[in-house]
């Protein structure tokens, strides 16, 4: 099994349970971070369901198990507090426009292999996450801002950029809704913000 | 007017050995079994890791302050090393520069920031990820090269047999030389460009939102091409043989689609962008 063959299996199951799946698993860590960074959207959108907000020890959960895996580390200096949701979420945070982008991707991702031409103008289910997305695009220039200015520029610059392209094949896809290539190029443009956002999450911290 | 000047050279002179005196260097080995993880994480500086002659990992990193540490671990074959900025610390300060040998087959995971991300003659998996790294893989055989950027260059030379996956924003990425089952490139506003012959039978996909795509091919290239961009150009300099069927509208200067060469078993090669211009070139022979 090689990654794409791996990558189609979650849709059936989604864990990386089977044998083939642990197969690949044990020797792509690439697809293994994969796997458990689904596994811990999947948790964290599971619990999102019960409440209109969060609980903060779903994120704090999340945020210790990261800090497990050594995709974070801990703050050590003290920094002067930004804004109460810096405060709130801390290093976590960028955890819901990232899942959110990325349960959108994987979503139109799934669906594309079978999708018949009905199906494929049920492409509405952007919206939502659209806004959700766009709520805390501020958030992360603050951040930026805040830990690492010489990059600020950067970031805002891409995230103008990812925002353009998102806009660009939405409409794409308003245009031309059984076109292929339209979802496809909003799907890449979502994962792409999504990126953005990982890249402004994994930045060690001093 | 002498004194002042001297004590300006005193002065410099000061400052410089004080500089020299925090760098240091420290040296680290670790002994490995076959398919070994090595993972290095660096905020500030660059990583650059070759093949070694034995199965040792070898780590050799110059920290450029002593407001910088080197965690390291070692877990059964996997290894992990860390630069560990302490408080106060900043992109010169936490700056940790490593040249790292490791066996041939094992599997790396690189991270930096802002600094040069360079591997070669391995053919283990390969994952470079950083913000504003400048990314250089070069001689990889048989192996996932996994790249994530956001501004920084790609440069990928001679990967063979390779599933190539390149998620970048903005940065430039080229390909020269590079083939496989899968290579996948997706940017949202970098050029791409590829310089190769798409192989035997793989699948390659570039795609970027608004940059534009250049591929230079043999003539003798045999491939499915298809090739679109929404809002842009297209041009080809290969006569494509048209395909009886295509799912999307094949508007003259806005797509070409068709197959070229005559092999049975060709690759599939997908060009797409919304806003950008794409380019399929013929490499003249002397090339």
């Amino acid at each position: 099994m090689n990654c794409v063959e791996l990558q189609n299996s979650l849709a059936e199951v989604e864990d990386g349970s089977t044998v083939e799946q642990r197969a690949h698993l044990m020797d792509c860590p690439a697809c293994f971070a994969l796997v458990k960074e689904l596994d811990l959207i999947i948790e964290a959108a599971g619990r999102l369901q019960a409440a209109d907000e969060p609980d903060p020890r779903v994120w704090q959960s999340i945020a210790t198990a990261m800090r497990e895996e050594g995709l974070v580390r801990p703050q050590r200096s003290a920094r002067p507090a930004t804004s109460s949701f810096s405060e709130r979420w801390g290093a976590a945070r960028w955890l819901i426009p990232a899942a959110a982008m990325l349960l959108l991707a994987l979503g139109l991702y799934v669906k594309q292999p079978s999708a018949p031409k009905e199906a494929v103008q049920q492409t509405p289910v952007v919206t939502p996450v659209s806004k959700t997305a766009g709520l805390n695009d501020q958030d992360l220039i603050e951040e930026v801002a805040d830990t690492s200015p010489a990059m600020k520029g950067q970031y805002e610059d891409n995230l103008r950029r990812v925002n353009q392209s998102i806009r660009e094949a939405q409409g794409f896809v308003d245009e031309s809704p059984d076109d292929e290539d339209a979802r496809r190029s909003l799907m890449d443009a979502y994962q792409q913000k999504s990126l953005l956002f990982q890249m402004a999450m994994e930045r060690p911290l001093p | 007017m002498l004194s002042k000047r001297a004590a300006i050279l005193v002065a410099i002179g000061w400052v410089a050995t004080g500089s020299l005196i925090a760098q240091s260097k420290k040296e680290y080995h670790f002994v490995v079994g076959a398919r070994a993880g090595v993972s290095i994480t660096n905020p500030y500086g660059s990583i650059s890791v070759k093949p070694s002659s034995n199965n040792t990992v070898v780590v050799n990193a110059v920290l450029h302050s002593n407001k910088v540490e080197v965690d390291n671990s070692q877990n059964g074959n996997r290894v992990d090393i860390q630069s560990h900025l302490l408080a106060g610390s900043d992109a010169e300060s936490g700056r940790v520069d490593y040249e790292v040998l490791v066996p041939a087959d094992a599997s790396i995971t690189l991270h930096s920031s802002t600094a040069s991300l360079r591997a070669e003659k391995l053919h283990g998996d390969v994952t470079l990820e950083g913000p504003g790294a400048a990314v250089e893989v070069r001689d990889i055989a048989d192996a996932h090269v996994h790249v994530k950027t956001m501004s920084g260059p790609v440069n990928l030379d001679n990967i063979q047999n390779g599933h190539v996956e390149v998620d970048s924003l903005s940065g430039e990425i080229m390909l020269n030389g590079v083939n496989g089952p899968v290579v996948q490139v997706v940017s949202t506003s970098g050029r791409i460009t590829y310089v190769g012959d798409f192989g035997k039978s793989g699948e390659y996909r570039l795609t970027s939102h608004s940059g534009d795509i250049d591929a230079t091919i043999p003539e003798w290239t045999s491939a499915d091409v298809s090739a679109r961009s929404v809002r842009g150009e297209v041009h080809d300099d290969i006569p494509l043989q048209p395909k009886s069927h295509n799912y999307f509208p094949v508007d003259k200067g806005r797509a070409f689609a068709g197959t070229m060469g005559k092999m049975a078993i060709s690759s599939t090669v997908v060009l797409r962008t919304f806003s950008g211009k794409i380019h399929l070139r013929k490499r003249s022979e002397k090339q």
